[in-house]
């Protein structure tokens, strides 16, 4: 052990503790002083956030929710969603196909949860989160869809709809809408409603 | 003979003096017996010859005084002298008859005698008839004359016969003594003659058993001195014939022919010692010599021995003081160890305390960590909350639209919150990253303690290590120490041993000194040894075995 290095070492150090200490005061303070934050700098703050509110579109610009699931956009007309919720506590179901993964209580009412990549048949791609669903209710039908993440509301208008691409012949024709500019696969939820597929008879 | 030969001295003796002591009493017998007649026939003839010659001498003498008495009587005058007189006349009348019956009494044997006894007495108790009867009445009545008358006439006769008878007894008595004293003297003789033949068989006798000792006890006894005095002078080979009689002649032979035997088995064993003793002598002798020359060599050599060990003695001196010389060193060495040691313990310690101080720190570090976790969830909870608030917004979005025209503001509303909860992911985001940042940080701190800690225990292994090492130095140190010591105290008691060892010498010289000397006069006692040898066979050969 040299006592030598040791030497210049701690002289070293002992300039860089004085330094050191007085950062960390000065940045305790700075925590200490920032932790409740006043009211008008919050006020003043949140209008400089604040936003535009968005343009109301042409009347034929439906709101879409657009979610991602296993990397692929896709999109449910909203007047069909009743709401996104995060996926708690599914509990699989015996004796029914591959799409129902199996129900969830959703503040007091039980939800069947489909799965739509097994429902479309798409092939299993990568890993996926799959911790939101999309709860799509109708007159007479009520389940869950899962997707990996909300992308959020969006007004697109019809008129930007394209049809589907070649690539995504994957899915049956009839549950497509169609893709929007930014190849967002836009799905018919009127008609996954109405599927008779999904209504799983209760004897198997 | 061989019975009288087996018999033991005391029984021989007293066989032979019993023997003798026959003769003797057989000789005294003799003697008795012929005293004893010749006293006998003495007694006879005091007793009855010459008691009777002695008894009609006193017979006759009586009858005189009593006829003188009675005559006296007659003329006496005074009553009391006759009565007295008369008195005597009854006494010597008494005297008479007793004399008379004594002499009868005698005579019995003799007829011739006893007849003339009894004329006498017969004539006796006439006259003592009319002397007492008549007489004496007579003087009594004072009748002198004619008591006289009597007495003259009478008694005259009578007296003058008893007289006569008296004497021709008294003769014939003398006769008598004579003829038996000549009769004793002949058995005298008789007896004498016996006895002298006793005497003379039994001198014979005894001679001749004296002989017959002497033969029998001094001869063995005078042959056995004879080869005593041998023997005393030398000559062992004398024989001596055993004996086969069974008393202590026989015993003292036998006992002297062994004691003969073994002494001249001694003697030739003497002999034979004396001559190994004369050829060991000589040996000595010779051998003593070399000795003498080989205790000068050796005192030669020790006094060489005595120089050298001297000069060791020096050398053990020097080396004992380099020895404590290093000793010494060996201490201070120790010494400086244990100093270096407790500097290095000290190291050690502060490396410890270095190790405890990165310890906190790491610790402090952890904690930091831990709360960064702490943070992090809470950030989830926040992205979290931003998610849900996203959600709600969507959901709103959603209401808002099914609300159609009165769902504008709401619209907005959600809007906002949507934009809100986008502005809280980003914020989320941009902690997130700081936080990965702090992570980053923590983790290449927590690194750097490790690494520091590792330094610090490198350099606490090589502190211990150095401690070790500076420990084995010093216990090599000490033990060195220790062996310097023993060193200089075995070399102190070389040094000791060394002037015990000169002492010794010394006194191994002084020895060797005496012990030439001394070996010279055991040469000189081996001389005379040798000489006595030679005097001793000389000695030894007189003896004849």
């Amino acid at each position: 052990m040299s006592s030598e290095q040791a030497g210049p070492k701690r002289l070293k150090a002992a300039t860089d503790w004085r330094e050191l200490h007085q950062r960390i005061e000065a940045a305790r303070l700075a925590v200490d002083g920032a932790s409740v934050p006043d009211a008008g700098i919050l006020r003043q703050r949140a209008r400089v956030l604040a936003r535009e509110p968005a343009r109301a579109e042409s009347a034929d610009a439906p709101e879409w929710v657009e979610f991602l699931l296993a990397q692929e956009k896709y999109a449910l007309e909203s007047r069909h969603v009743r709401e996104v919720h995060v996926l708690e506590d599914l509990t699989p179901l015996p004796c029914t196909p591959d799409f129902v993964l199996g129900i969830v209580n959703l503040r007091g009412e039980i939800l069947s949860v489909i799965d739509l990549k097994k429902f479309f048949g798409l092939p299993e791609k990568g890993l996926t989160d799959l911790n939101k669903i999309i709860v799509l209710e109708s007159a007479n039908m009520r389940f869950g869809v899962l997707a990996d993440a909300i992308l959020g509301v969006r007004r697109i208008p019809s008129a930007e709809i394209q049809p589907s691409l070649p690539t995504l012949t994957g899915i049956r024709e009839k549950y497509l809408k169609g893709v929007s500019r930014e190849r967002t696969v836009l799905l018919d939820a009127g008609k996954l409603l109405a599927d008779e597929a999904i209504i799983v008879q209760e004897q198997v | 003979m061989k019975w009288f030969l087996d018999l033991s001295l005391r029984n021989k003796l007293f066989v032979c003096f019993a023997l003798i002591f026959a003769a003797m009493a057989w000789v005294i017998a003799t003697a008795y017996v012929g005293i004893i007649n010749i006293r006998d026939s003495q007694d006879r003839l005091y007793a009855e010859d010459f008691a009777n010659v002695q008894d009609l001498d006193g017979l006759r003498a009586l009858q005189n005084r009593v006829r003188a008495e009675v005559l006296e009587a007659q003329l006496s005058k005074s009553r009391p002298q006759q009565e007295r007189l008369l008195q005597d006349v009854a006494a010597g009348d008494k005297n008479i008859d007793l004399t008379m019956a004594r002499l009868t009494e005698r005579a019995r044997s003799d007829p011739a005698r006893l007849s003339r006894l009894e004329e006498l007495k017969a004539v006796q108790s006439a006259f003592l008839q009319t002397k007492d009867g008549e007489i004496i009445p007579l003087i009594r009545a004072g009748k002198i004359a004619k008591a006289e008358q009597l007495a003259v006439g009478v008694q005259q006769p009578r007296s003058e016969k008893m007289r006569a008878i008296g004497l021709e007894l008294s003769q014939a008595a003398e006769q008598d003594a004579r003829r038996a004293v000549a009769d004793a003297d002949l058995s005298a003789g008789r007896s004498v003659r016996i006895f002298l033949q006793v005497g003379v068989a039994a001198m014979v006798l005894g001679l001749a058993l004296a002989l017959l000792l002497v033969r029998v006890i001094a001869g063995p006894l005078r042959i056995l001195s004879a080869a005593a005095d041998r023997v005393a002078a030398g000559d062992l080979s004398a024989e001596v014939a055993r004996d086969r009689r069974g008393d202590e002649v026989g015993d003292l032979v036998r006992a002297f022919a062994t004691m003969v035997d073994s002494q001249r088995r001694i003697m030739r064993e003497i002999l034979e010692g004396v001559g190994v003793l004369a050829a060991s002598s000589s040996e000595i002798l010779a051998t003593t010599t070399q000795v003498a020359a080989g205790a000068t060599e050796t005192a030669s050599a020790v006094s060489e021995t005595t120089a050298t060990v001297e000069e060791v003695k020096q050398a053990a001196g020097v080396s004992s003081q380099k020895a404590r010389y290093v000793s010494d060193s060996a201490q201070k060495v120790a010494q400086v160890s244990q100093a270096g040691r407790k500097s290095v313990e000290g190291a050690i310690q502060g490396m410890q305390r270095i190790q405890e101080q990165m310890e906190a720190i790491a610790e402090s570090i952890v904690r930091l960590s831990e709360q960064n976790q702490a943070i992090g969830e809470i950030i989830a909870s926040v992205n979290d909350l931003a998610e849900q608030s996203n959600l709600l917004a969507v959901n709103a979005a959603i209401e808002a639209a099914k609300a159609g025209e009165q769902g504008k503001g709401f619209a907005v509303v959600a809007q906002e919150v949507k934009s809100l909860a986008e502005q809280s992911k980003q914020a989320t985001g941009q902690v997130r990253t700081i936080l990965g940042e702090i992570q980053k940080a923590t983790g290449a701190a927590v690194l750097a303690t490790e690494q520091g800690s590792k330094a610090v225990d490198a350099g606490m292994k090589q502190g211990t290590e150095a401690g070790e090492s500076i420990r084995q130095l010093a216990d090599s140190i000490v033990e060195a120490a220790q062996a310097a010591t023993q060193i200089a105290a075995s070399s102190q008691q070389q040094m000791v041993g060394m002037d015990q060892v000169a002492l010794a010498m010394d006194s191994i010289r002084q020895a060797s000194l005496q012990n030439v000397s001394g070996t010279k006069q055991a040469e000189v006692a081996a001389h005379s040894l040798h000489e006595l040898g030679k005097t001793l066979k000389q000695l030894a050969g007189r003896y004849k075995v």
